[in-house]
């Protein structure tokens, strides 16, 4: 076995979802006809549960094209599409010295996520 | 978190395999020899992405099964060192959390790295189990296994495989390093929604 390139591209982990959806995840209850391994199952629930189930490939799209004057990295950009955070302490972790480069539009990037991104029907978000 | 990987792996397709079609025989072969394992340094292997191309099918003198030498993708799971992840509470003892994310399960966090100052109360319904509080602003947070903990990655080890099987915990190729030291925005999400 040889390695012939160890990183080929950064996935969201839309991107994964997608894949294993085209694959067949969705549409069988019983998890046993899909031509999925019990492990990429395991990958499709977590997937599922996370903020990924609610996107489109269009609003990834957007957010990268929207999200341009922010010079953020694309590493940056890869892990807010993951984690969506919704206020801006949540977004504070995922970016390199935040307070330095963005100051106040921090918000406006917090707002633009919530635009672009709208929350998935669960409740805990929706009780705060 | 996840990534593309490109491989090339020569491998031998059994004879009642070649009924099938090439592509199909040849991903259920990289299937059953890659998924669900951990490829050092490049993390754990989820699925096959795509094949991008078969050669070969030579096959060597005293054998009946042909040798293949195939070019693939695969989609890894290998978080890079600051990224943020959400995972869901296993285990809390007294050198700190471990976490799951359903298809990965060796993710700790030590107990220097949690948020200062923290404190481990023991827990009154599991016997090894600790409950963390965090003390902040004269308030205490509790860790408790309800939501996720997000955490960011500190490290991510690939130890050596031991000669010895060790008896109380089963050898983990792969095991990540999270932190949850931040100005704001890691622990439990209920702390900061």
């Amino acid at each position: 076995m040889k390695i012939l390139k160890e990183n080929g591209g950064l996935l969201t982990n839309f991107e994964v979802l997608d894949f294993l959806r085209s694959r067949g995840a969705a549409k069988d209850p019983t998890r046993v006809l899909a031509p999925l391994a019990p492990s990429e199952f395991k990958v499709y629930d977590f997937l599922e549960q996370s903020a990924a189930c609610s996107q489109t490939r269009e609003s990834i799209a957007e957010f990268v094209t929207k999200c341009k004057p922010y010079k953020l990295t694309k590493s940056e950009i890869v892990s807010i599409v993951n984690v969506r955070p919704s206020s801006a302490v949540e977004i504070d972790p995922l970016i390199e010295d935040l307070d330095s480069r963005l100051g106040e539009s921090a918000e406006e990037l917090v707002e633009l996520v919530l635009q672009v991104f709208p929350p998935p029907p669960d409740q805990s978000k929706s009780d705060e | 978190m996840f990534n593309l990987s490109k491989l090339e792996h020569t491998l031998r397709l059994q004879p009642h395999l070649l009924g099938l079609p090439i592509n199909e025989a040849v991903k259920g072969e990289l299937e059953g020899l890659f998924l669900d394992k951990v490829i050092a340094k490049l993390g754990l292997c989820i699925s096959v992405y795509d094949i991008e191309s078969i050669d070969g099918g030579f096959i060597f003198p005293n054998e009946g099964a042909p040798t293949y030498t195939v070019k693939f993708r695969l989609i890894m799971f290998r978080p890079f060192v600051g990224e943020i992840i959400s995972a869901k509470l296993k285990e809390s003892n007294a050198d700190g959390l471990r976490l799951s994310l359903g298809f990965f399960d060796d993710i700790h966090i030590p107990k220097l790295l949690m948020p200062e100052p923290s404190r481990a109360k023991p827990d009154s319904e599991n016997k090894n189990q600790v409950k963390w509080i965090w003390s902040f602003n004269d308030e205490e947070y509790l860790i408790d296994g309800y939501d996720e903990i997000r955490f960011r990655v500190q490290n991510i080890k690939f130890p050596e495989i031991p000669n010895e099987q060790k008896e109380s915990k089963p050898f983990a190729p792969m095991e990540i390093i999270g932190s949850l030291v931040s100005d704001g925005g890691l622990g439990p999400i209920s702390w900061w929604v």
